[in-house]
């Protein structure tokens, strides 16, 4: 039956419509904003003349990111610093995910809106805002102990101190946000049959419901290495002190010396790079086959009944709902109304001068309106293209849709540094691109790129619990293709988009690596203007900016909210 | 003719769903394309409509051919004039009852004063009258139902599509909107190309059933001349219920045309009478199946067999009510068991012995 089967796919019609060269046009400019950097950035680490002198190819790079003593030792610390973080945040993510979406924990719907809140903090933010709590000298917990007990136990600056932070900006809260849907979403009857056998609420927990979500629960983890290797604020500014490097500081620390040592950073970069491939291809294995259906309310997931439990859960909940939004928006808030950062002990330590400073500052305003500009067109331009790539992925017969769809996942492999810098030899290299060098427009597209990965990955699993007949009805209703993309689908999936949008808009308001090398003063926003006060030892201006990021993103992620965003990988 | 397939053929990976398909839909016509799950009529609905390119063959929409693999012809679905209704009924959540049926109209550029005229005019022949500003998503399952036929047969189609259209109703809605369907074809004229794996609804609504099995198609023809001659075992047993019995040929042709079967197993030593089935001559000797339809199969009045009767001896395993009669499960010879329809008017009790009657004529022989 199936030998003739060569004969009749040989034949087949080759067809030229406006859906293939849409899908090619699209397929061929993705490509060229995140493949074509990407091999610039494997080319660029065998190239080992110093910058301005005549190209020189080598191993030279290589040879530093493996033999160089400093470049060993952050490899090391990176897979150190994943490994314990992931350790630590994933029982306790599965432990409350479940609390959230299966028990009948009281106000479990705002709690997990608080952990989505937490998601958005910038991490730069909440890492000023423990340093106000840890710092070894002036950190409030630190002093309120030693007046107590007359030591002072914690150091922000230490390996630990960057796993609590870490922990608590990316690590826990990402992994809650999504398995909860995930878990409200399992089918109840698995765990219905099984505390109908006679299994308690915990055993059936522990042997039914983990085990039936344990390829969510693992394809979360992965998506959390992935971001972990990624970080870079907290180890910028926790681990320099105490010269503590991993993968994104170190590339940093030998781009940004007198003289830039591209070969080594980007062959790290290509480390970085390879580690991650496996990471994404398991990942999308993981969530090959999954069916998204719509909702029908067929069953009524019945909450467990916690029992005596519920007060203890409860106030785990909510001890840790207070640790990763309520310390950070607090401090964070203190932090900018102090005359020095930090000093909780000095006589009268209040101001408003911090604020006033900052909202009359020249630099400032234009930052501002860079970062509105920024944040809006990244918004928009991230909607269009990432929903072309996701419909295309999951809806045409197009022949590169699974190439493009690879191709949306590779900036999570990239280092948001590495991906800046790549674009900046894009932008700098192609003479037609030169002049968009030093514009937001440059930085919009780094942005829409950073965002891909995210953005393509919810719109697809919108679209899929879309159903395709609905479009297809309108194909036959006589609607062209392009007029259902435009008539159905949009309009159906405008609460999904405008989600994205706003998770865009924050990631763009928040983003640090992806445009540290590719701001000037001209295009510079906010992100960069608080790394550029950090610099300039301006703590107390820079943590007014951070406040400000700080309330956009929430604002953001009201918003998202509000819009309906439910979404995860249930 | 509306529609043609000539030797249509559509490939998934390794499997042939659809494998060299001939088919002809005459105009005005209610066709159905009848078989199990997997057979490959949903396919052949989907190529009709455009929703997926053909691996070979043909297909021709009144005369003009919209797909053809040698002739690389492609025509897209909005450009085929088709009407579909679809089996989740695929209607738009964001638009109310009077938008979806007006969206093919406004496609279609047609004034506004004659969309909102034909929409009224369809809404109101489906009983959906008065719902206009209603969102879609309150109807019920048989409004939706309506409303999806509404928005495919508002812009005067060539062919209407139904894909399993009344699986997602409940058995009582499902027999009413069969009657509705049918007079509503009849009243319109549109020629209508239907897909189920029901063979009560393909029976009772179509003009012409294609009986289809991997791929292929087994036996088009009338719903009655399926069910009393078909050519193959498998639509003989895929349409309503058939008593099957083994047995080996004992007499080839009788003066009456009549076969003679000795029946193996349980009831080795009797013997039934029957005429040819559609397949080839069968020899004395030759291994063979006799077919009946439960409903033609009598209970004798009095307990004496004779061999010239054409009966056989049974007791009642089982006994079910169903309201109209009884349905019994009957043990032939101790090991076959077989299904019995048995009417209201008499008593019967489980364990009651029956003398059965198979009148020649109903029973037919196949080879095995």
């Amino acid at each position: 039956m199936t030998t003739a089967t060569p004969a009749v796919h040989r034949r087949r019609v080759p067809r030229i419509d406006t859906q293939a060269v849409l899908c090619t046009v699209v397929l061929g400019i993705v490509a060229f904003c995140v493949v074509f950097p990407v091999l610039l950035v494997m080319l660029q680490s065998f190239q080992v003349a110093p910058p301005g002198q005549p190209a020189k190819y080598g191993l030279d790079g290589w040879r530093a990111a493996f033999d160089e003593p400093g470049l060993r030792a952050a490899l090391l610390n990176t897979l150190k610093v994943t490994f314990v973080r992931q350790l630590l945040s994933l029982p306790l993510a599965v432990l409350i995910a479940w609390l959230l979406a299966r028990t009948d924990l009281p106000g479990r719907r705002w709690l997990e809106f608080a952990f989505w809140a937490a998601f958005f903090l910038p991490s730069f933010t909440v890492t000023l805002s423990w340093i106000l709590l840890l710092d070894p000298e002036y950190g409030l917990i630190n002093t309120s102990l030693a007046r107590l007990v007359g030591t002072a136990p914690f150091n922000i600056y230490s390996f630990w101190g960057i796993v609590w932070v870490h922990v608590l900006t990316g690590s826990l809260t990402v992994k809650v946000i999504l398995l909860t849907p995930a878990f409200r979403h399992m089918n109840a009857s698995f765990e219905e049959a099984s505390r109908v056998a006679g299994a308690s609420t915990l055993r059936t927990a522990l042997r039914i419901t983990v085990p039936v979500m344990a390829p969510v629960i693992l394809s979360v983890l992965l998506l959390g290495t992935m971001v972990s290797l990624q970080t870079f604020e907290v180890e910028q500014v926790l681990g320099l002190p105490f010269r503590f490097f991993v993968f994104s500081t170190m590339i940093y620390d030998l781009l940004v010396t007198r003289v830039p040592r591209y070969d080594a950073a980007t062959a790290l970069a290509v480390v970085i790079l390879a580690a991650m491939l496996p990471l994404v291809l398991a990942q999308q294995w993981l969530t090959r086959g999954r069916r998204y259906t719509t909702l029908t309310g067929q069953f009524q997931n019945q909450p467990h009944r916690l029992g005596r439990w519920r007060a203890p859960a409860l106030a785990l909940v909510l001890a840790l709902v207070s640790i990763v939004l309520g310390v950070p928006v607090v401090f964070a808030l203190l932090g900018t109304f102090m005359k020095l950062f930090g000093f909780f002990h000095i006589a009268d330590p209040w101001t408003l001068n911090n604020w006033k400073t900052v909202l009359t500052d020249e630099l400032f305003l234009r930052s501002l309106h860079n970062t509105v500009v920024l944040a809006v067109g990244t918004a928009v331009a991230a909607v269009v293209v990432h929903s072309l790539i996701a419909y295309i992925a999951v809806r045409t017969r197009y022949a590169g849709r699974r190439a493009l769809d690879f191709i949306s996942w590779l900036p999570f492999t990239v280092p948001g540094i590495i991906l800046g810098l790549a674009l900046l030899w894009l932008f700098l290299g192609v003479e037609m691109l030169k002049p968009l060098y030093g514009t937001t427009t440059l930085l919009i597209v780094a942005g829409v790129i950073a965002g891909m990965p995210l953005g393509v990955q919810i719109i697809k699993s919108g679209l899929l619990q879309l159903g395709s007949e609905l479009e297809e009805a309108s194909r036959i209703a006589g609607a062209s293709w392009w007029a259902t993309y435009r008539r159905i689908v949009l309009r159906l999936m405008a609460p999904t988009l405008m989600a994205v949008a706003m998770i865009t808009f924050v990631g763009a308001a928040r983003n640090i690596g992806n445009f540290a090398l590719l701001t000037t003063s001209a295009n510079r926003p906010l992100s960069i203007l608080q790394i550029d006060y950090i610099a300039q030892r301006k703590f107390e201006e820079a943590v007014v900016v951070a406040c400000i990021i700080m309330f956009i993103s929430l604002a953001g992620a009201l918003l998202a909210r509000l819009l309906g965003l439910r979404s995860g990988l249930g | 003719m509306v529609l043609r397939l000539d030797g249509v053929t559509k490939v998934f990976g390794a499997v042939r769903a659809l494998d060299g398909a001939s088919l002809e839909v005459e105009r005005g016509e209610i066709f159905t394309l009848l078989g199990p799950s997997g057979c490959g009529k949903t396919t052949t609905l989907r190529l009709v409509a455009g929703l997926e390119h053909p691996d070979a063959g043909e297909i021709a929409l009144r005369g003009r051919v919209v797909a053809s693999v040698p002739r690389r012809v492609f025509v897209a679905p909005h450009k085929r004039n088709l009407g579909m209704v679809f089996q989740s009924y695929a209607i738009w959540p964001h638009m109310n009852v009077f938008e979806n049926v007006a969206y093919p109209l406004r496609l279609r550029g047609v004034k506004r004063s004659v969309v909102a005229e034909k929409v009224t005019r369809v809404l109101d022949l489906v009983g959906l009258a008065g719902l206009d500003e209603r969102g879609a998503t309150l109807l019920s399952g048989g409004q939706m139902q309506r409303l999806a036929l509404c928005r495919a047969l508002v812009y005067e189609p060539d062919l209407l599509l139904l894909d399993e259209p009344f699986s997602n109703l409940d058995a009582k809605l499902r027999e009413q909107m069969r009657v509705e369907l049918k007079v509503l074809q009849r009243r319109l004229g549109v020629t209508v190309l239907f897909v189920t794996h029901d063979q009560i609804e393909a029976l009772s609504l179509s003009d012409r059933i294609a009986v289809m099995q991997r791929g292929r198609v087994e036996q088009v023809g009338a719903p009655r001349e399926l069910y009393e001659r078909p050519a193959s075992a498998f639509v003989r047993d895929f349409l309503g219920q058939t008593v099957v019995l083994r047995g080996v040929v004992r007499e080839p042709g009788a003066r009456d045309g009549t076969i003679t079967v000795a029946l193996d197993g349980g009831l080795a030593g009797s013997t039934l009478r029957g005429h040819a089935g559609p397949a080839a001559a069968l020899a004395a000797g030759a291994p063979a199946h006799l077919a009946i339809r439960p409903e033609n199969i009598e209970v004798a009045g009095d307990g004496r067999s004779t061999p010239e009767a054409n009966t056989l001896t049974g007791t009642i395993d089982a006994l079910l009510f169903v309201g109209d009669r009884y349905e019994a499960r009957v043990v032939l010879g101790g090991e076959q068991r077989i299904l019995m329809l048995l009417p209201r008017a008499r008593e019967w009790h489980e364990g009651q012995r029956l003398q059965l009657t198979f009148p020649p004529q109903t029973v037919s022989v196949w080879p095995a």
